[in-house]
């Protein structure tokens, strides 16, 4: 698939460690639109990945079908080896993934705090993860009794983090954390990124903005049409001059 | 009649349309599309309390307890067996609904005959002591009414604010596939909230037995004035529900007071403040999808 660009494959070889989460071949799309076509991609134990690739090729749809919102139509997803492919939501969340989508990634008509406390529907005790992100992120105590929908675009990014955060994952999703952002706070969303990362979590994130997404990123995947056209790590991707004219904006 | 005692009144039928209106929310809300079985719902819920009083002989109070019962029982059941295997759009559910209302009528007519029946139970006069202090003439049935009323609905703002299951049921009104990214188990929510519909529905069903008469039919013709109040409140908005209950209770019971328009009029009142609601505020006065 990616013959004669000079980057590697898309192979279990070329990932540095142990892979957490992985789509073998994966079809899939809506109702009778297909949109991944044999698509495979991995994601190593500590790694950030960046899926980078133009509007529509189907990047938030990798992430909706590893979470279980859509089921692929073939191939498998790996999590640790195990196939959780189909595996609904509410139950993927268990297994250690979180999930920010892209839009719509708050619930805005309930609090700061009742917002990460949903976060943490899935665990025991949520209360002594809740206290140390509000350390962690000083702005979500400040506003913890206002209503999400009242926060601006770059405080949702930061409550959707934490939202998924309060479960503690292992791999987390994030869907284009940028878009739509200030540039200084979009630099505030990627200092976050990276500390979840340095906290032991391996993430795999969606970013339109290709040369900030990939330079805080291990990897990256282009995706074009619904496959993987490129793979490499991330400084080969930012040099690769084809890339760079084709997807990276010259 | 003075209008102190239309209000009095009005307090009374906006209980009853208060407690159907919640339900019929509810629903809209989560499972996403109106259930115009929920009138009849009501007549189940006033059928099973009907049921345990005068036949099993239970005290009438226990009596409504197994009314409730019956009609939370009767909702979920009624989800798990036609609406949540239904994989189709909120059309296809609502003429769905349309026919389990027939049902259930069907079944109470075929049960129990279309005769009015009423509870064996005392408290139909007046309350001297309230009617000497005020003029208004009101029965200790009504009184239990509005007070059993306000313990339920101050019940369900505590759970919807203060519970556990309450936050995940707002969270799941509001986005449900954000609710079930989160790790919200949608379909339990979805249970507890026919639990509370259908039990809540049956309270009204039983109190507007308790104070007017019991039928097969009861629900049903009660069913465009809770879908009045829905849509004033706002649709999908249990606060505007309750709320939009309470306006179209009063507005039922008052029109009388308006110079020129007798009590032959009540029905309409509700249908011209839905038409204009819809026409000039369609999202309602709590704007549709504000607190749960
Ligand atoms: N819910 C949906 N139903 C039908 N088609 C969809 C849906 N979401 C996305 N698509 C289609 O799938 C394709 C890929 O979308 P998406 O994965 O969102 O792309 P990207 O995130 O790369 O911009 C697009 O053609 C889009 O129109
Ligand atoms: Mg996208």
């Amino acid at each position: 698939m990616t013959a004669g660009t000079g980057l590697t494959d898309v192979g279990r070889s070329e990932l540095p460690t142990e892979i957490v989460l992985e789509l073998e071949s994966v079809d899939g799309g809506y109702g009778d639109l297909q949109v991944l076509y044999d698509l495979s991609l991995g994601l190593g134990e500590g790694e950030v990945v960046c899926l980078i690739g133009p509007n529509g090729a189907g990047k938030s749809t990798v992430l909706r079908t590893v979470f279980g919102l859509i089921e692929p139509w073939s191939g498998r997803v790996l999590l640790r080896g195990e196939e959780i492919s189909g595996t609904a939501p509410e139950e993927v969340v268990r297994l250690g993934v979180g999930y920010v989508p892209q839009v719509k990634n708050v619930f805005g008509s309930l609090t700061v705090h009742e917002n990460l406390q949903i976060g943490g529907t899935a665990r025991e005790e949520s209360e002594g993860v809740i206290a140390d992100l509000y350390e962690r992120f000083p702005l979500l105590a400040e506003k913890r009794g206002a209503k999400a929908r009242s926060l601006s675009g770059g405080q949702r990014q930061v409550l959707a983090l934490a939202r998924a955060l309060v479960m503690e994952p292992d791999v987390l999703l994030i869907d284009e954390p940028s878009a739509g952002l200030a540039p200084t706070v979009v630099e505030d969303v990627f200092e976050s990124v990276r500390t979840v990362n340095e906290l032991g979590t391996s993430v795999l994130m969606i970013e339109q903005n290709a040369r900030a997404g990939l330079g805080i990123s291990d990897r990256g995947y282009v995706l074009d049409q619904g496959t993987v056209k490129f793979a490499g790590d991330a400084d080969e991707i930012l040099d690769h001059p084809e890339v760079a004219e084709l997807y990276l904006g010259g | 009649m003075c209008a102190l005692q239309l209000v009095a009144d009005g307090v009374i039928f906006s209980c009853i349309i208060i407690l159907g209106s919640i339900g019929l929310s509810l629903v809209y809300d989560i499972a996403n599309f109106p259930n115009f079985a929920h009138g009849d719902l009501m007549a189940v819920g006033a059928f099973g309390a009907i049921t345990a009083n005068t036949v099993l002989g239970l005290p009438f109070v226990a009596a409504a307890v197994v009314g409730i019962g019956v009609g939370a029982t009767v909702g979920v059941a009624t989800e798990r067996v036609v609406f949540e295997p239904l994989d189709v759009g909120p059309l296809e559910l609502l003429i769905a609904s349309i026919g389990v209302a027939l049902c259930y009528r069907a079944v109470l007519i075929g049960g129990f005959g279309s005769d009015p029946r009423s509870y064996d139970v005392g408290g139909r006069g007046r309350v001297e002591a309230l009617h000497e202090a005020t003029g208004i003439a009101a029965s200790p049935r009504s009184i239990a009414i509005v007070a059993s009323t306000l313990v339920l609905v101050l019940s369900l703002h505590l759970l919807l604010q203060y519970t556990s299951l309450g936050r995940q049921m707002r969270a799941t009104a509001d986005d449900p596939d954000l609710a079930r990214v989160s790790g919200i188990r949608t379909r339990t929510v979805t249970t507890a909230m026919w639990i509370i519909g259908g039990g809540l529905a049956a309270a009204g069903g039983v109190f507007l037995g308790l104070d007017t008469i019991v039928r097969p039919q009861m629900g049903f013709d009660l069913l465009l004035v809770l879908f009045a109040a829905v849509i004033l409140g706002g649709i999908g908005s249990v606060y505007g529900a309750m709320l939009g209950g309470f306006a179209i209770g009063m507005a039922h019971e008052l029109t009388p007071l308006v110079p020129g328009v007798g009590t032959e009029y009540k029905a309409a009142v509700a249908f011209v403040i839905m038409i204009l609601i819809l026409l000039f505020r369609p999202s309602g006065i709590m704007g549709g999808k504000e607190s749960a």
